[in-house]
């Protein structure tokens, strides 16, 4: 532990942080993680894979008064079913937004379809790695969370005309399952993994901490729970910059028969409205009961 | 063995007799598109107080051959426009990945689509006009449905020329002459929009459609309608022409070799 | 071997398959990128005015396409309305040509007033017409056009075009399917032609009546009969009238209805 921290103190300086694509002697590459120091400065931003629905929410931190509220968007919708939150420089996060649109696209091109949520992650994955290799290029800036619904619906190919033979050869299968929620989170380094909730940014720490607490594996959360959890969490995230103001944006993905159809659609100002007070409220209860221990400490005294 | 390396492995002259290099020619007229190959026949629409209803038939033919009956002919773009295709098949198809790709990039703003069926008519005209001045035309003649930026209802025709017209109600190839002149009878031009109600332009397209089977051989009695109104579309696409009647035939005499 | 520093192509010299490639047989397109749509227009000129009208029938063959597709345009307005316009284009012919053909001439009106900071003289209008439509020389725009305003002194400007460009400023020109039919309306009524002063004299000895500029009212009545009579005898022609008048005071635009059959 300590030769390691020796290591990379010492590193600095010895040339090895100054190129990407070199590695230094004990097998790392420095630009990528100082690609990583710009994501962990970025507003925290989440994402929920759900039982019936995606959920993802970015922390804004309002940098000046004169911005219009509600405007400047940083969750972006790619296809219909898929959308990309990102953590550390936006401008980065726009392009990488750009790439995946342009992949979704040609996937369409080519197979007439919607792109699967796994196969644009694996795209965006393979095209953010392309930025460690070259001395030309600098690593992105950016941990993306990329939630998507592949349809669970028989969806017809793009440009069909007719309704397919009923049986047989190319026919239908009954009762065929396929589909459902995917979240997937990609790092300047390229690796991406599939998750059932993700955090980066400033408060990912935190954020984590309380999706662990969702008890996500089990695949119980409904999706609109999810959406109340997210604004939750990025109120919990936010706490340790208390000073700075913050706006919360969030969108959601549900399923073919749920609120948005398998689109990929900012969450109804309403019920933003009412997750946000809930996430206030949670604070608030929290902090009453830090008060009640806190003189609770001081009475014993 | 000679020392021409281009004539290595070629069919010698003096054994094969010249050979005919117009098989290999990458040069000279590329060829496009100089007539359709499976078309979908006529398309019909009427404008109604409050919308405009639209409606084809299910098939496809392939010359004289009806080649395909459960064809979707009616493709709707956002949820207030519509496009109802007649011509060639395999454009039509072109043409609605076009429009579901415009329709994505549309949807990347949080607004949504905001295009109405004026500006996709306007759009879709001057796509056709573009390819006819490439000599790549687009087969098609459509009618395009839905509101205007006003939000008055909205018909219009385009065609693989890229003439443009709209009209209270359009009917594109045989419907140009068997369904328009009904059209005219029922709703004439000078009759203001909201004396024509959405039942009475429905029950018109029925009966239209039907005209339509009786006397186009390439049409089919299963057909699609859509119904556009402020709400949304109403589209059904597996109908039944109703409440046929084929007792004009005996009357009709004198074809070919019959006498009586 | 000799030939080689000639010109004979080498596969003719040495007999092996790999002469020069003859071209394939030129395919025939059966595509015919053009239609006619029916409808004539009419531009007549005053000394301050200048009147653009034409019939807002769409026809393909014997169809009527719609009773309402209008023929005469603003050229160089504002916005979409055409509010602000000064000059007036009418175009007959194919109608999707006529279309691009107007769209091209108004947003280069527009550009220039954007980048020059003022109005387009309709002579310089004119002009800008006849190359826009000679550039297409050898694939044209298949529409007869008409351009209308006033002049720098204030008088009425008419200029009449062939599909490739060739234009010039006239007093009168009827363009369309039933411009053979009102033309000669036109050069009896407008510059009196076959019109003599009564009296004046015996046989070729007759004095013509000297034409002269007309008043706006007098115009927008043999506008509206040269157009009540074509629809008698052309079946292109009909449903309504469009009529334009151009004055200092701007652009009037008035509608009649014409027969419908």
């Amino acid at each position: 532990m300590v030769s390691e921290l020796h290591a990379s103190l010492t590193s600095i300086g010895t040339g090895y942080d100054l190129s990407n694509s070199v590695f230094s002697p004990d097998g790392r590459n420095f630009q990528v993680e100082y690609a990583v120091k710009a994501v962990e400065n970025g507003g925290t931003a989440v994402g929920i894979r759900c039982k019936d629905g995606v959920v993802l929410a970015v922390e804004k931190i309002i940098t000046s008064k004169l911005l219009k509220p509600g405007a400047n968007k940083r969750i972006a919708t790619v296809d219909r079913h898929v959308g990309i939150v990102s953590a550390g420089l936006v401008p980065d996060g726009r392009h990488f937004v750009s790439r995946a649109r342009d992949e979704a696209s040609s996937w369409r091109g080519v197979y007439k379809g919607p792109i699967p949520t796994l196969a644009l992650a694996n795209r965006l994955g393979g095209y953010v790695q392309a930025y460690t290799l070259y001395s030309s290029v600098r690593p992105f800036g950016v941990t993306a969370i990329v939630g998507g619904w592949d349809t669970e619906a028989e969806l017809a190919v793009d440009g069909q005309v007719g309704s397919g033979p009923e049986s047989g050869s190319g026919g239908k299968v009954p009762g065929a399952k396929a589909g459902g929620p995917g979240l997937y989170m990609i790092e300047p380094s390229g690796l991406y993994w599939g998750y059932y909730g993700a955090a980066t940014g400033k408060g990912r720490q935190a954020a984590k901490a309380e999706l662990e607490k969702l008890d996500l594996t089990s695949g119980n959360l409904s999706l609109a729970d999810g959406v109340k959890e997210a604004a939750r969490i990025i109120y919990v995230a936010h706490e340790d910059s208390k000073d700075k103001e913050f706006e919360l944006e969030m969108t959601w993905i549900s399923s073919v028969d749920g609120p948005t159809k398998g689109r990929h659609e900012e969450v109804p100002k309403e019920l933003l409205e009412e997750a946000e007070k809930a996430a206030r409220r949670a604070l608030e209860g929290d902090d009453e009961e830090e008060e009640d221990k806190g003189q609770g400490e001081q009475m014993e005294e | 063995m000679n020392h021409f390396p281009e004539a290595w492995g070629r069919p010698r002259n003096d054994v094969y007799g010249a050979y005919d290099h117009s098989y290999l020619q990458t040069l000279g007229p590329k060829a496009h598109t100089s007539s359709p190959a499976v078309t979908g026949t006529s398309v019909v629409g009427v404008k109604f107080n409050g919308g405009v209803a639209l409606a084809t038939d299910n098939l496809a033919s392939y010359g004289s051959l009806a080649r395909f009956s459960d064809v979707k002919r009616l493709r709707s773009f956002g949820d207030k426009a519509m496009v109802g295709f007649g011509g060639d098949v395999s454009d039509m198809q072109y043409l609605d990945r076009l429009l579901e790709s415009m329709d994505i990039k549309e949807n990347y703003s949080t607004h949504g689509n905001m295009l109405n069926a004026k500006n996709l008519h306007t759009y879709l005209a001057k796509v056709f006009y573009k390819r006819r001045s490439e000599f790549n035309p687009l087969w098609n003649h459509v009618l395009v449905a839905g509101f205007d930026g006003e939000g008055e209802p909205f018909l219009s025709s385009a065609d693989l020329l890229g003439t443009t017209f709209s009209a209270p109600h359009l009917a594109t190839g045989f419907g140009a002459h068997l369904a328009v002149p009904i059209l005219r009878r029922k709703f004439p031009e000078d009759t203001p929009l909201e004396e024509v109600s959405q039942e009475d332009a429905v029950a018109a397209l029925k009966e239209c459609l039907k005209v339509l089977f009786y006397r186009d051989a390439r049409s089919l009695d299963k057909y699609s309608i859509a119904v556009i109104t402020k709400d949304g579309i109403d589209l059904k696409e597996d109908e039944q022409i109703q409440g046929q009647s084929w007792a004009f035939a005996e009357r009709i005499k004198g074809y070919g070799a019959q006498t009586v | 071997m000799t030939s080689f520093m000639g010109h004979q192509s080498r596969g003719e010299t040495i007999g092996y398959s790999f002469s020069e490639p003859t071209a394939a047989p030129v395919k025939q397109h059966s595509f015919y990128p053009y239609t006619d749509n029916g409808g004539s227009t009419l531009g007549i000129t005053g000394s301050d005015f200048a009147i653009l009208a034409g019939d807002t029938r769409s026809t393909s063959g014997y169809n009527i396409n719609s009773r309402m597709v209008p023929k005469v345009f603003r050229i160089g307005g504002d916005d979409e309305t055409g509010e602000g316009a000064q000059i007036l284009l009418s175009v007959v012919g194919f109608a999707a040509d006529g279309n691009a053909l107007k769209e091209r001439l108004d947003t280069m009106v527009r550009m220039y007033k954007y980048q020059h900071g003022k109005s387009m003289s309709v002579g310089a209008c004119a002009q800008r017409l006849s190359t826009i439509l000679y550039e297409k020389r050898f694939f044209p725009y298949y529409v007869h056009a008409i351009l209308a305003g006033l002049d720098e002194e204030g008088k009425g400007a008419l200029y009449s075009y062939d599909p490739v460009g060739s234009y010039e400023r006239e007093q009168c020109r009827a363009a369309g399917a039933a411009s053979s039919l009102i033309m000669p309306f036109l050069d009896n009524q407008v510059n009196f032609k076959n019109q003599y002063i009564p009296g004046s004299g015996e046989g070729h000895a007759l004095e013509p009546k000297k034409a002269e500029p007309l008043p706006k009212n007098t115009v927008k009545q043999l506008v509206r009969d040269a157009f009540t009579s074509a629809v008698e005898r052309h079946i292109e022609v009909g449903d309504g009238l469009q009529m334009m008048i151009i004055t200092r005071e701007g652009i009037e635009e008035v509608y009649h209805p014409l027969k419908k059959d």
